[in-house]
């Protein structure tokens, strides 16, 4: 797996890749199963990837190299903790897609949530599984002040890191550090965090290259993609209905959906999910709206002014994308589904009961036999990448 | 002011209407809320004891609940355990998942025939039911049944099939679950067309979002003030736990509306709409086998009390009578003598208790007990430090105890 550090000029070749689409139709593929026309044009919208990483909103730090290079150090630094024993790398595992392979996260205390992949991160909305930080930014900082995750506070923090020659000497250029109240300094170091965060992209998949290979109508290479993939793919954006919300080269829409998971924490404790998120969100000191944003455009505010909190946010969860998810497992907002295949069996079983809808619903029981879902499982899989990458 | 009376259920309602104040801030703070749409099905039973469901509901202030379930096992638990607060409805569901196939199932009909035999509920539902499927005959029978056992439908339908259903009985009322999730507008044409149509809003997120209500809501409330109600919608047990910060958010949007439409919104036409049914379905002492009737007669010197006309017999059977011993009025202690007869009083021990069933409390003190004669044809127990600290509807309950039955005596008290 290879977590390359790509900075935001250097994703420029997407547009050659962009270039190199053609349109298809049924001679590009293989003898044993057969796309349609339509289903060749949404293979075609799931990349090309890599694909641009927006600026973080509000981010005055975001694309400037030395940023990403302190921000890099202090993703691994300990004494970001209250207690100096925990990093973000400590729950955003390189090995584990920068999610970790615990049901749910330890920090200073036992978290409720499971580790979601920093992989990507750049190209969401709205950051962790309810969406309660609007920038890569406040998402970083939130842990360090949370007594559940890092446990630090501002004081202790700015007062560790203002006793760091290398510290000062990185910022010198760009601020001087003794003129920054204790606050501003730490969400700076936060913003120098989210800049290292941002280029955290995923490799090249199996999946890739065979959408790679069906543009350039390569019949050879399109053989290297296995048929069981090929027909949990079709699945995928068939009967499924998964790419609905898993779209686009990220495979995520990056909003929020209620998919019949529990959200029980505990006897009597519930975790409510975007419901919380947008309560979050919208009183947090350091979002978009306050006084931290250090670029006050308005497009980046909008989002935040006018996000809608309603009942049908109790209980919804950010639609994760799927790129490496071979290597995050345990799935869901709280790790309960173990493997790919319970995630599969989990849609494909849900219970309606348990979904809210007026009319159609988009997710339904599906009725796949067990080698349909081997197939879907394939196809998932091969939206990682491999050790041959 | 001492007014001891058997209280009728509507001037219940009206003087405790005329009662409260009409300050929107006041709403907000305080305003009671009626939930008609509460499930505690097998899955909520299994994840959240009925005790946190009634802590949640009082938590959120809420006068009544409106609950059913699949199975209908949740919403006995908590009728059990909070009579005052839930008004149970009967859905035609075992499990959850039969929302599609009940229509068709003579088992989900013998369910609910089996269940109306041995149970007592309010409503019929909620079920959900679309177009012309109404017309089928398991639906017919659950019209039939609703009409009667004095229950009103729950239907979670479309305009069509809420049609049919009223028009299969001339009597039979409808609770419109969600409004149909149609618009303002569409609403309102149904309400208007027929008066046996109440609606609730559950599971209407647009209804004040933000805090404010749009002018379609507006309009539809401002032109059917008595006819929209609140609920939550515990369609998954996690919902259950939504249940205050509904209360809340409802709270916010009803304080934006005169004080009088906000109350009717918020519990009172729930209130008028439910109640009269769960009253006369309702088992009216749940443990008594003695009609628990307060005559409201002066005495006429039985069980040797005098015959004074503010003494009131609540029983002839064992003969029961309360005489006021000093001015009853809101907020006052005071104080009372009970005195039982013509009954086996070997052994017997009286308890007094008095509620506020619609709003689901009871008295702030324990009142203290005296006896102060207990021979064999006679026994005269004191009550003090009676406070009845609200205007409106009371239900005392008289328990009397001997060692061989327990009888519970129940009768409406309204003061003002």
């Amino acid at each position: 797996m290879v977590v390359s550090a790509t900075v935001f000029g250097v994703l420029g070749f997407q547009s050659l890749a962009i270039a190199q689409d053609n349109p298809l139709d049924g001679r590009s593929q293989d003898s044993t199963v057969t796309l349609t026309p339509t289903e060749i044009g949404l293979i075609k919208s799931f990349g090309p990837w890599p694909m641009p990483i927006p600026p973080d909103p509000g981010n005055e730090l975001s694309g400037l190299a030395w940023a990403e290079a302190l921000g890099r150090q202090l993703f691994h630094d300990t004494d970001l903790s209250g207690g100096r024993d925990l990093s973000c790398a400590s729950c955003h595992v390189s090995e584990f897609g920068l999610a970790e392979n615990l049901k749910t996260s330890k920090g200073a205390k036992q978290h409720v949530r499971n580790s979601q992949s920093l992989l990507n991160a750049g190209l969401q909305h709205w950051f962790g599984w309810d969406g309660g930080a609007d920038s890569l930014w406040a998402a970083s900082l939130r842990p360090m002040l949370s007594d559940i995750e890092m446990n630090a506070d501002i004081p202790v923090v700015a007062k560790r890191y203002r006793a760091k020659p290398v510290i000062k000497q990185s910022l010198a250029h760009y601020t001087d550090i003794d003129e920054l109240s204790d606050e501003a300094f730490v969400v700076l170091l936060s913003k120098a965090i989210a800049a290292h965060t941002r280029t955290l992209v995923s490799g090249i998949t199996p999946f890739d290259r065979y959408r790679q290979a069906l543009l350039d109508n390569d019949k050879d290479s399109q053989a290297n993609y296995p048929d069981a993939a090929k027909r949990g793919l079709k699945i995928f954006m068939g009967e499924a209905n998964c790419h609905v919300c898993h779209f686009g080269a990220d495979f995520s829409n990056g909003e929020f959906h209620d998919t019949g998971r529990p959200f029980f924490t505990d006897v009597g404790q519930i975790d409510s999910g975007r419901y919380s998120g947008i309560k979050r969100v919208r009183q947090d000191p350091y979002n978009l709206l306050g006084r931290y944003n250090g670029t006050q455009q308005d497009t980046e505010r909008r989002k935040t002014q006018t996000v809608k909190l309603g009942q049908g946010n109790f209980g919804q969860w950010r639609t994760p994308s799927l790129r490496n998810l071979a290597l995050t497992a345990p799935y869901t907002h709280d790790g309960s589904l173990p493997t790919l295949r319970s995630v599969v069996d989990a849609y494909a079983d849900i219970d309606p009961a348990r979904l809210h809808s007026q009319g159609e619903s988009l997710l339904k029981p599906l009725d796949l036999d067990d080698a349909a879902r081997e197939d879907l499982v394939q196809f998932l899989e091969s939206l990682s990448e491999t050790v041959s990458d | 002011m001492i007014r001891l009376h058997c209280a009728v259920f509507i001037s219940f309602t009206l003087s405790l209407l005329a009662s409260v104040g009409s300050s929107s801030a006041w709403a907000q703070s305080t305003l009671p809320i009626a939930d008609a749409h509460i499930h505690y099905s097998h899955d909520s039973v299994e994840n959240t004891p009925p005790e946190r469901v009634i802590e949640l509901m009082r938590g959120a202030n809420l006068k009544f609940a409106l609950v059913s379930s699949s199975d209908d096992n949740g919403t006995q638990k908590l009728s059990e355990l909070a009579p005052d607060l839930i008004v149970p409805g009967l859905r035609p569901y075992r499990r959850r998942g039969e929302v599609s196939t009940w229509f068709t199932d003579e088992a989900a009909l013998e369910y609910v025939e089996k269940l109306l035999t041995t149970n007592h509920y309010a409503s019929l539902g909620e079920f959900h039911l679309y177009g012309e499927t109404a017309d089928l005959p398991i639906p017919r029978r659950i019209v039939e049944l609703a009409a009667k056992h004095n229950l009103v439908l729950h239907a979670h339908s479309d305009a069509d099939a809420v049609e049919r259903l009223l028009a299969q009985n001339p009597t039979v009322k409808v609770l419109w679950a969600h409004s149909g999730f149609d618009t303002p507008a569409d609403i309102a044409s149904m309400l208007d067309k027929h008066d046996r149509l109440w609606a609730d809003l559950a599971f209407r997120s647009e209804v004040g979002r933000g805090g404010k209500l749009s002018d379609e809501w507006l309009s539809l409330f401002t032109q059917f003030p008595t006819r929209m109600m609140l609920g939550t919608d515990t369609y998954t047990p996690e919902r259950m736990y939504f249940l205050p910060e509904h209360a809340e958010t409802a709270r916010v949007w009803l304080a934006t509306l005169p004080a009088e439409l906000a109350e009717n919104i918020a519990w009172k036409n729930a209130f008028d709409l439910l109640m009269p049914h769960w009253q006369a379905n309702k088992p009216q002492a749940q443990t008594s086998t003695i009609p628990a009737t307060l005559i409201d007669e002066p005495t006429a010197n039985q069980c040797g009390v005098s015959d004074d006309p503010s003494n009131y017999v609540v029983s002839s059977e064992p003969t029961l009578v309360i005489q006021p011993l000093s001015t009853i009025a809101v907020s006052e202690p005071f104080s009372v003598m009970m005195t039982i007869c013509d009954t086996d009083l070997t052994g017997m021990k009286l308890e007094l208790n008095a509620t506020m069933p619609a709003h689901g409390h009871g008295m702030n003190y324990t009142p203290e007990l005296t006896v102060v004669e207990h021979s064999d044809e006679r026994m005269k127990v004191q009550v003090d430090g009676l406070v009845l600290h609200m205007p409106g509807n009371w239900n005392w309950v008289v328990n009397l105890r001997s060692p061989s039955t327990d009888t519970t005596l129940s009768f409406d008290f309204n003061i003002q």
